[in-house]
């Protein structure tokens, strides 16, 4: 409801500065603007941020050598874990990003930067 | 929320072990989003942490990681998924979840005394368990 009648004073604002004769007082639009720029869902994690994070998780497993981890890493192929700890790593990335990933993606994410990618194109990422 | 568990059933046969590797990794799953609930009812949160408590589940399914026959798996599967309903709707108590899940063999051993420093090997075999 709220977001409609934002969106709906959004839209009038072209509107209006086309018919008035005056020009609209700037600041006025550029405040509407602003209040959409304020919502919460502008807010996405940088990719810096979800890297760091992600190894973080990665080195703190207690399997893990931390010297090994890059994000290019392979868990099973490079790190020597097996596909429980694989399974084990992901769940400690939901934790982290207070995520639920459906359990067809978990099966795919066999690397860092896959988990990366994942990560970064979720809009529920926090 | 607490009798949602339940009605995950398994069912009673696996047809190849690829089946029975994925129910497993599905149990693990279930077994890891109800830590939180697990760590909130039994007051934990000061003497565990959620990945120590992840890394006890994942062990305690490696031990019978040699496990070849489906039917074994699916039977072991239910006895775990008893197991975590027990603990998901506080049929356990506290010192249950702690004594089994959380201190590893030498936290439950009294015999850390000066008067068990001379006990024989025999005898403390004997205490652990029945075949040695």
């Amino acid at each position: 409801m709220a977001l409609r009648s934002a969106v709906l004073r959004y839209i009038r604002v072209p509107v209006q500065t086309l018919t008035a004769t005056e020009s609209k007082p700037q600041p006025q639009w550029s405040l509407r603007a602003s209040l959409r720029l304020f919502s919460s869902h502008d807010v996405h994690l940088t990719k810096e941020e979800v890297i760091d994070r992600v190894l973080d998780v990665v080195k703190s497993f207690p399997k893990v050598d931390p010297s090994q981890v890059t994000p290019n890493v392979h868990f099973q192929k490079d790190l020597g874990l097996d596909s429980l700890d694989n399974v084990e790593i992901v769940m400690a990335l939901e934790e982290e990003f207070k995520l639920e990933i459906p359990d067809k993606e978990a099966d795919k994410i066999d690397a860092c930067n896959l988990a990366i990618e994942y990560i970064y194109n979720h809009p529920m990422a926090g | 929320m607490a009798f949602a568990l339940r009605s995950v059933k398994v069912p009673p046969n696996s047809a190849s072990l690829e089946e029975a590797r994925s129910r497993v990794f599905d149990f693990f799953r279930i077994a890891c989003r109800s830590i939180p609930a697990i760590m909130d009812i039994y007051n934990l949160d000061d003497v565990v942490t959620k990945s120590q408590l992840r890394s006890t589940i994942a062990s305690e399914i490696r031990k019978n990681s040699h496990i070849t026959n489906p039917k074994v798996i699916d039977l072991l599967l239910f006895k775990g998924m008893e197991e975590l309903n027990n603990i998901v709707e506080h049929a356990k108590q506290r010192h249950h979840i702690i004594g089994q899940y959380v201190l590893g063999r030498q936290g439950l051993v009294q015999d850390l005394d000066t008067k068990d420093e001379g006990m024989s090997d025999f005898l403390k075999n004997f205490y652990k368990s029945n075949y040695f």
